[in-house]
């Protein structure tokens, strides 16, 4: 790398005190250029668009003519006459409490198995990370479709029990369901988390634990868990915002629709109908604001609960 | 270690790079004489529209860039370029959304350039005023084409029943699929798909019955006790098992290998004539069509012949003298036909008829006797959908639909609801 070499003049301090600003300049400046291609991006491709979506959120907006001032009219009719609303809001909350927990449960299960000093272990953390890789990809909604279409592999596999399955997906009963089992199944990114955190609780603590005749149901409640509240928050957290966000499974599925009637119409599908098909950008931008506020509601009660169930060795 | 950075050197070369990135975000320089054109379809028709552009660039000079999107992809993209005062020159345009986007003023009259640039004398009257909004010229007809229900007639040969014909009624559905369930092909093929949420096919009963769908005023054009009786009609039928289950019917999310004739599991598909040959090159079954059952015998007036698509000029481009001689040139050039085909509908102006007529092959041939032979079937052009009627069909006939076909509500309770919602949004798009 060419280093120049530093003339004596720029180690010298400043002559004189200079104004407030060439100051700032002399000594922030090079800071913020140094910034300005990550600084440009964030302004204009995150803060801009989320003030114009603020904006619109108020306003009626088809993209065709210019928007139109409407003041709070799209939260009123949001929250007043808006019976789609609350179908989208039933079906995202619904998935958010199945799908979390039990993929919490999952990836800690898969975890504690690979925690036990198995050989070849990186060659099945590999493996088991793989679905998270594939899973909010469109080849594996494809995919999903067939295994639980009425002809699917998993209605073969029944028939062999001599269980005629329905059409998993396309059944408003079960489709919801089969998005949590997807869901479930890209297990892979807390379980690895998981699997850090177990590396972290001392052996001794085991140790002492089975010297005292703790059986090892006994030991994971009294041990691992309060151990590994720090890493279940985490994953609480990010896992329940991805949820709340998930759209991708839902819209290949479902063919974009949220079909059959509604059952898994998310809140990101009904605001991306309300903006891409029917071309109402003010009121899919006051949604998008709801769905924000709503997750932000969520993660601020975690955090405050957070003191009387996490326990940080401090 | 200190690293310098010359403050001038950087400078230029921030400059630079925004330069760059404003040229991405600005439109090209256009030259007068080139245009670009944007339509919906897959990479057959963008194939053959492909040749057709380069044909005009070799004949006219200038140069033509086209885009192409899945119908679904395709109108998001169009709004935002129409919203970003970038639209194309050229817009392939729907009868759905031809009086929404002319009433906004986002694509331009043409009636300037007819008889100049556009000659279109001998072209179809009813093709003609179906471009039409509020008395102008908005869209040229690509081609005409009609509902239909399209037929697996190897399956019918399997079931050893005769297949329908341009007579057939809403009874014979009955008995051909009482007929059908007992010949047991394939694993229990039902006759038909379940319509009782397919838009067109219900536009098409209300026709026979003297109604439409909505007004030329944007209002519904039918009543509630029309509503139940449709829902009660395909009830019965699902309950002989003459159409196919609820939960097989849903997995029929659009695209055509998701359908219930390509999946195999009914015979008879309400869909448009121009998709026959789409679907027989992904069916090994050879596939035939025929027109919507009557509501009786005699019964008619149902069909229309439907622009299947327009091209229109968008309002904010600069060449539109030159887009509506691409425009001529798309639909009257004798070598141009010979390259589209009937792959967008029926040509309207009878000398391009003359010159696809011999060429055409076998499926082709099919859609164009069809439409060309409709008979009585075929009634007037209806008038052009509101623009709420695609949220209506998508977001509330699909649903209310499926809740009837499980039971999750009875025709009675789906037709009230119905109609109340579909007013409602028709008086909020209002």
């Amino acid at each position: 790398m060419a280093v120049q070499t530093v003339s004596p003049a720029d180690l010298s301090p400043p002559a004189k005190q200079t104004s407030l600003w060439s100051r700032i300049w002399h000594n922030d400046a090079p800071g913020y250029l140094f910034l300005l291609p990550w600084l440009v991006g964030f302004l204009g491709l995150t803060i801009g668009p989320m003030v114009t979506s603020l904006y619109l959120s108020f306003t009626d907006f088809d993209l065709l003519t210019a928007p139109e001032w409407v003041g709070a009219n799209n939260y009123i009719r949001m929250l007043t006459n808006d019976p789609k609303f609350w179908t989208s809001m039933r079906v995202t909350m619904f998935f958010v409490i199945f799908s979390v927990p039990l993929k919490l449960a999952f990836a800690l299960a898969v975890a504690m198995l690979l925690n036990r000093g198995i050989r070849g272990l990186p060659l099945y953390r590999a493996l088991f990370y793989l679905p998270s890789l594939l899973g909010a990809s469109v080849a594996i909604a494809i995919l999903w479709r067939q295994i639980f279409a009425g002809d699917g592999l998993v209605n073969k596999f029944l028939a062999m029990f001599g269980i005629i399955g329905p059409s998993w997906i396309s059944n408003p009963n079960y489709s919801l369901w089969t998005l949590i089992v997807l869901s479930i199944w890209q297990f892979g990114s807390p379980m690895i988390i998981f699997l850090a955190g177990l590396r972290q609780i001392p052996q001794d603590m085991y140790e002492a634990a089975s010297l005292d005749g703790a059986s090892k149901w006994r030991q994971f409640v009294k041990i691992t868990l309060p151990l590994l509240t720090p890493v279940v928050f985490f994953n609480a957290i990010i896992q329940t915002i991805e949820a709340f966000k998930s759209f991708t499974p839902a819209f290949i599925i479902s063919g974009g629709t949220g079909n059959p009637i509604n059952s898994t119409l998310f809140y990101t599908l009904y605001l991306y109908q309300e903006a891409f098909g029917f071309f109402r950008m003010g009121y899919a931008s006051a949604l998008a604001w709801v769905l924000l506020a709503l997750v932000g509601v969520f993660t601020a009660f975690s955090f405050l609960t957070s003191k009387y169930w996490v326990h940080y060795d401090d | 270690m200190t690293i310098r950075v010359d403050r001038r050197k950087f400078l230029m070369g921030s400059t630079a790079l925004a330069a760059a990135g404003a040229m991405g975000v600005m439109p090209a320089w256009a030259q007068s004489e080139d245009l670009r054109l944007i339509f919906w379809g897959g990479q057959a028709r963008a194939d053959r529209t492909n040749k057709v552009t380069d044909l005009f660039e070799q004949a006219k000079g200038g140069s033509v860039q086209s885009e192409f999107l899945a119908w679904n992809d395709y109108w998001p993209k169009l709004a935002t370029q129409t919203a970003g005062g970038n639209a194309p020159d050229v817009i392939q345009m729907d009868y759905r959304y031809i009086v929404e986007y002319a009433k906004r003023n986002a694509i331009a009259p043409l009636d300037e350039f007819v008889g100049g640039a556009l000659q279109l004398a001998d072209f179809d009257q009813d093709q003609l005023e179906g471009g039409k909004v509020d008395g102008k010229l908005y869209g040229i007809s690509l081609g005409a084409n009609s509902v239909a229900m399209l037929m697996n007639v190897t399956a019918f040969e399997e079931a050893g029943i005769e297949p329908p014909t341009n007579d057939w009624t809403y009874d014979d559905i009955m008995t051909m699929g009482e007929a059908f369930k007992a010949a047991n092909v394939r694993g229990g093929m039902k006759l038909i798909a379940d319509g009782s949420y397919n838009e067109p096919m219900l536009n098409n009963w209300l026709r026979q019955k003297g109604k439409e769908l909505y007004t030329a005023d944007g209002k519904l054009a039918f009543e509630e006790a029309d509503m139940v009786e449709w829902f009660k009609l395909w009830q019965t039928m699902r309950d002989a098992g003459v159409c196919v289950a609820p939960d097989e019917q849903a997995l029929d999310t659009g695209p055509l290998e998701s359908t219930m004739l390509v999946s195999g599991k009914a015979a008879l598909l309400p869909a448009n004539s121009n998709q026959l040959v789409a679907f027989q090159a992904i069916m090994q079954d050879k596939v035939d069509m025929v027109g919507h059952p009557r509501i009786a015998p005699g019964a008619g007036g149902g069909h229309y012949r439907k622009p299947s698509m327009f091209f229109s000029v968008a309002a904010s481009s600069a060449n539109k003298e030159r887009a509506a001689e691409f425009l001529n040139f798309f639909i009257s050039d004798p070598e141009a036909a010979k390259i589209l085909d009937v792959e967008r509908g029926i040509p309207c102006l009878p000398s391009t008829r003359d010159v696809v007529a011999p060429i055409l092959d076998e499926q082709n041939l099919i859609a164009l006797n069809f439409v060309s032979n409709l008979g009585d079937l075929l009634g007037p052009l209806p008038p052009p959908p509101p623009a709420a009627a695609g949220e209506i069909d998508l977001s509330l006939l699909r649903v209310i639909g499926q809740e009837v076909g499980f039971g999750a509500r009875t025709p009675e309770d789906g037709a009230a609801y119905f109609v109340s919602e579909a007013t409602a949004i028709l008086e909020r798009a209002a």
